[in-house]
């Protein structure tokens, strides 16, 4: 140990003595600056809020407030500025400076649920699964761990592995019995049991979802996904004719084309003759989106706004001005797929167009499309009049089942009209020509014919160009002659 | 009242009786020794003692004693007298006897016409005379706030006395006397009448009174001289009768006596409106309460119990048909492991069966060094948190053991299940105290409390105090609740509901003849139902059996500890058998996976074998059989892939309960990612 010359001796000893003061006043200085940050932030001053705590990162780097102030800091990028990006350095630097302090858990869980919704394409899931995986390794008791785990098997849901999502939803409410968890865990374990093909599971976990969350939307939600599981697979009534719909509304609309149902359980409505789409909410008609002349189809995006395909366009919502779909002419039908890419049907192109988020396009071979719906866990159903075949499709476009026009009918039909599904599995085609005629026909996600009804037998004459089904397992159908909807039950 | 003949002796021999058989003894002794052998002096000795023992009590004495007392005062004086050597203690026997009752009069047959004149002079000198009438008689008197006795004539002491005269049914009179030497004065009491009264005994003294329903208090006392000829009209000793119980004002109108008593029937008494009006006082009956018992048979699988009822012993366990009060008692049964404790309910004339088991017991360590403010309420909670335990017995640390050393102590001993730490948190002004429950194999939990809340022991009681199911009762259906359905519509049935007639596909209306619209109503239902029940289907009415569904412990849930949950279910396990016993091994085995202890949970399962092949079933306890393993790391990959393997075995093996998911697909998806 070096000795200090007599005269710095006094020095020394006095500042030997201050330090631990200093550091303690340290300490208190970032615990104020970390309140007054929260006091202003409770106040929604949130610029006040956000100098407070930057000024606490910089002044006591080391603090055990500097991991509560990053995390603080990510959320607000994220909740209040909506620029996820902008939240990823500061969880960058909570899980490099402050691994261990209890806001790492939540800092891996945002930044893991943060790639997640930047993912555009599989391979982009693995750093997102990586943070979740790292949380439940380093965090097995930390309450993140149930939403972890139920981000998780959604990870698992894009890449198409049920069979690994599955155990992720189970263990997210059996393991962790968070009740803001539980019901969504739960709503994801019974749609992918379905989707393993478990049936039965998947009625009895919805069952257990409607006893245990009454009051819930996931409980709500449970009830008419079972209701209608249970009508088309299991009970499948006849289809019969209960009339115009809303019941005793005749001649109210003006020229309706399209029909498109959306989650929340309302009919979008497209009516030629207005060149507008419509919002049906029980009975009552709202305008909805931006006039879209000649619209081909009715596209529900992920933030709840309308698209619409034209003959060549992309009419968004959100985004007024059309945008040319590259060489496309005679577009038939439009999905959007779980990575927000539209793909889109031309009935006079042997391809299937996805267009992707930053505009580019590509084409996925397949036969010319002429009606074009989503698929229950991701995935496409086409139907391709040249073939006379309806094709169930994986995520990447490939069949995965074909089923001839006619399987399992009296006779054949020649075309498809219109395709539509429920987001429960079922998905209804509306089907014309050939010795079938005029009718429509009610699919499983296995491709096995569950209903149909022919119109002559219905007594139904009118020109009906689209369908949909509603959560109470009906079909609506768009009869453009008699400018009115139908309701088969 | 006339008294026959045969009645005097006897209830002199009962006025004798009633005191103390010693004192009693003396005083006869005394008064033969003088009378029949003339012998002063033992007679002396013997009055003596009389008054030595009864002297010092003499503020207590029940009025057959003061009359003993005063009778000896009187005797001692006239032996006394009879000796000069003793004559100076004559005036000294009167000073005795006048302070202590002035209104007593000498036996005049027995003392002299000149002791008699000393003993009024020497009264005459300090009280004075005073008449008393009553109107009614028969009621209490009381001179200057003390009972005395309403006498026609009193002796009160010179000065201002205050009187007051009462008797039920009548408006108290209250009166203030002066009283001067050689003053004759003369008091009347005239009391107003405002209500009947009733009176009665009961047999024997102890019964509460309740008039309409409201407690009057409960008889009291033995029956005297004055209840001999009750007493023996109805073939009872007087003894045997309580004192008079009186309800001094009966209000108008019809009435409900009822007495209750915790070791008889109760016994309830109209009474008609007659009683009340007009005033009068009543007699009733004596009341004689029969007996109420019922039995005790207390039973347990665990050796070694002790029962205690009320904390009296009442021998090992099994007792059977032990006879005792109806009426509720705390039954505490000790056993070496565990405790058990609850109140219990005996009527009269039933049996009790109690199948009973120990309840693990908990040892609160103590709080760990560091002063902080609320020390000492927070100190006084957790010592009195075992009141709030419903299922544990709780255990206060030793008198100036430290928590290390009680928990070394416990550990040796194996005096408990469970062990409860508290630590203050290391901050610079202790505001957080962590409390470490844990098993005394290492199971832990730990919470982390704030010492300054309202309650901070709550939340930790009342998940304490809960405890998970491990069976329902079911039928062996699966019901979905569908709007389109009039009751919960039946999507499959296990073979002995088909085999009752029950069809898939149509929906059950009604249970036990009760209307039912959702499976959560059949499932309410079930709780209470016995072997079987009538479902309504369609309108054809079935009887299903009802079966015992296992379920798994719910992991992961904050209102359950799960180290009270172990131990709870460990010693349950050791009175159990058979299926029983293998659910709780297995219960017991997940939560030792909760609580991340691998290897200990798989030896516990890889024990355990559930006979059921659907529901939770052999295949479910392969299942997390594998994932244990799995745990284990990458040297335990072929255990893994076996046990997944015999999962699925078990096709209709579920998770968590009869109506979770199927554990064949999450097996196979295991065995697919071991590939």
């Amino acid at each position: 140990m070096l000795a200090l010359p007599t005269c710095y001796r006094p020095a020394a000893a006095i500042l030997c003595l201050l330090a631990p003061g200093l550091r303690a006043q340290g300490g208190d200085l970032a615990e104020r600056l970390y309140q007054s940050g929260e006091r202003a932030y409770a106040a929604r001053s949130y610029k006040e809020a956000i100098e407070t705590w930057q000024q606490l990162l910089q002044s006591n780097p080391t603090s055990s407030y500097c991991p509560k102030a990053l995390l603080k800091l990510a959320q607000h990028q994220v909740e209040i500025e909506k620029k996820p990006e902008a939240a990823l350095p500061f969880l960058d630097r909570l899980k490099a400076d402050f691994l261990k302090s209890p806001e790492a858990a939540e800092g891996l869980l945002l930044s893991g649920r943060l790639l997640l919704g930047q993912a555009h394409r599989p391979g982009d899931l693995k750093d997102a699964m990586a943070e979740f995986h790292r949380l439940l390794d380093l965090y097995p008791d930390a309450p993140a761990c149930a939403q972890a785990r139920l981000e998780l098997g959604r990870a698992w849901g894009l890449l198409g592995q049920w069979g690994r999502a599955l155990p992720q939803f189970l263990d997210a409410f059996r393991l962790r019995y968070d009740v803001r968890v539980a019901p969504q865990a739960m709503l994801a374990a019974a749609e992918t049991m379905d989707l393993l093909g478990d049936l039965p599971g998947c009625l009895r976990m919805f069952q257990q979802l409607h006893t245990e969350f009454p009051a819930l939307p996931e409980g709500q939600e449970a009830t008419w996904r079972m209701a209608v599981r249970v009508k088309h697979r299991l009970q499948r009534p006849g289809l019969k004719l209960e009339g115009p719909w809303p019941q005793g509304r005749v001649k109210w609309l003006k020229t309706p084309l399209l029909l498109q149902g959306t989650p929340e359980g309302d009919l979008l409505i497209f009516q030629n003759d207005l060149d507008h789409a419509f919002r049906l909410r029980g009975t009552e008609l709202t305008p909805v989106g931006p006039p879209g002349p000649s619209a081909r189809a009715l596209v529900n995006s992920r933030a709840g706004t309308l698209w619409m395909l034209t003959r060549n366009t992309l009419i968004r919502e959100e985004a007024p001005a059309p945008q040319p779909i590259g060489t496309l002419n005679a577009v038939t039908g439009g999905v959007l797929d779980a990575w927000d890419q539209l793909w889109i049907a031309d009935a006079k192109v042997a391809a299937l167009t996805v267009l992707a988020p930053d505009g580019s396009t590509r084409s996925v071979g397949s036969p010319p499309i002429q009606a074009l719906t989503a698929r229950l866990g991701g995935g496409l159903v086409a139907a391709s009049d040249s073939d006379r075949k309806l094709l169930f499709l994986d995520q990447g476009g490939q069949p995965r089942l074909v089923i001839p026009y006619g399987k399992d009918l009296p006779a054949a039909f020649r075309t498809v009209t219109a395709l539509c599904s429920d987001g429960a599995g079922q998905v209804a085609a509306l089907v014309d020509g050939g010795d079938y005629g005029e009718g429509v026909l009610i699919f499983g996600p296995d491709g096995t014919l569950l209903r149909q009804a022919q119109f002559k037998t219905l007594g139904i004459s009118g020109r009906i160009t689209s369908l949909a089904l509603d959560h109470s397992g009906a079909v609506i159908l768009c009869d453009r002659r008699n400018d009115v909807l139908l309701r088969l039950n | 009242m006339r008294l026959s003949p045969f009645l005097v002796p006897f209830l002199l021999c009962l006025t004798l009786q009633a005191q103390d058989p010693t004192i009693r003894e003396a005083f006869l002794q005394a008064k033969a020794a003088w009378a029949a052998q003339g012998n002063r002096d033992e007679a002396t000795t013997r009055f003596e003692q009389v008054v030595a023992s009864l002297a010092p009590r003499a503020k207590n004495l029940e009025p057959d004693s003061l009359q003993v007392l005063c009778e000896s005062y009187n005797w001692l004086a006239v032996l006394d007298d009879r000796s000069p050597a003793t004559k100076s203690r004559t005036q000294v026997r009167f000073q005795a006897l006048l302070s202590l009752n002035a209104d007593f009069e000498l036996d005049r047959t027995m003392t002299s016409q000149r002791l008699v004149a000393l003993y009024e002079r020497l009264r005459s000198g300090e009280y004075a005379p005073v008449r008393l009438s009553y109107a009614p008689e028969g009621g209490q008197l009381r001179v200057d706030g003390e009972a005395s006795t309403a006498l026609p004539r009193k002796f009160l002491p010179f000065g201002t006395h205050r009187l007051i005269y009462q008797r039920p049914g009548h408006t108290p009179q209250e009166q203030t006397l002066e009283v001067a030497p050689r003053e004759a004065r003369a008091l009347a009491f005239n009391l107003p009448r405002i209500a009947s009264t009733l009176r009665f005994h009961t047999s024997p003294a102890g019964p509460e009174v309740l008039l309409d329903g409201r407690s009057l208090g409960h008889t009291t006392g033995r029956g005297g001289t004055e209840e001999a000829a009750l007493a023996i009209s109805m073939g009872l000793r007087p003894e045997d009768l309580s004192k008079p119980f009186v309800i001094p004002e009966l209000p108008p109108g019809k009435h409900r006596l009822e007495l209750r008593g915790p070791c008889f029937r109760p016994r309830v008494l109209e009474l008609g409106e007659d009683l009340a009006k007009p005033f009068a006082d009543h007699t009733l009956e004596p009341i004689r309460m029969a007996p109420s018992r019922g039995t005790l048979t207390v039973r347990s699988a665990w050796p070694g119990g002790e029962l205690f009822l009320s904390g009296e012993a009442k021998g090992p366990l099994p007792v059977s048909g032990l006879s005792v009060c109806a009426g509720t008692y705390d039954l505490m049964v000790r056993f070496p492991a565990g405790g058990f404790s609850r109140q219990v309910t005996v009527e009269d004339g039933k049996p009790v069966l109690l199948e009973v088991q120990p309840r693990p017991r908990l040892a609160y360590l103590g709080l760990e060094g560091g002063e902080f403010t609320g020390r000492a309420r927070f100190d006084a909670l957790l010592a009195g948190f075992g009141e709030r335990l419903q299922h544990l017995a709780f255990l206060l640390p030793h008198r100036g053991e430290t928590p290390v050393d009680a928990l070394a102590r416990l550990k040796a001993s194996r005096e408990a299940e469970l062990v409860l730490i508290a630590t203050p948190v290391a901050d610079k002004v202790i505001h957080r105290i962590e409390l470490t429950l844990a098993t005394l194999d290492g199971e832990e939990e730990r919470v982390v409390v704030k010492p300054l809340e309202e309650d901070p022991l709550a939340s930790l009681a009342e998940r304490l105090n809960r405890l998970p199911r491990l069976q329902q009762p079911g039928l062996g259906l699966i019901l979905l609740d569908l709007p389109s359905e009039p009751g919960p519509w039946v999507l499959g049935a296990t073979e002995a509901a088909l085999k009752a007639g029950l069809q898939p596909g149509q929906p059950i209306t009604a249970l036990n003849d009760q209307a039912v619209t959702s499976a959560g109503d059949i499932q309410k239902a079930l709780a209470s139902a016995k072997e079987s029940v009538t479902v309504r289907q369609g309108d054809r009415t079935l009887t299903i059996p009802v079966q015992t569904d296992a379920l798994e412990v719910p992991l992961g849930q904050p209102g359950f500890s799960y180290p009270a949950v172990l131990a709870q279910l460990r010693l349950r396990y050791r009175g159990a058998s058979g299926e029983a016993g293998n659910l709780l091994k297995f219960n017991m085995g997940l939560i030792l996976m909760h609580l991340r202890r691998y290897d200990k949970a798989i030896e516990l399962l890889r024990d355990t074998h559930l006979p059921a092949t659907q529901g939770i079933s052999q295949g479910t306890l392969d299942y997390h059989i594998g994932r244990c393993f799995l745990r284990l790391g990458p040297a335990y990959l072929g255990e893994a892939t076996q046990a997944f393997r015999q999962a699925l075995k078990y096709p209709q093996a579920t998770l968590l309960s009869p109506d979770g998911p199927l554990v064949a697909p999450l097996a196979q998806q295991a065995l697919d990612d071991l590939k």
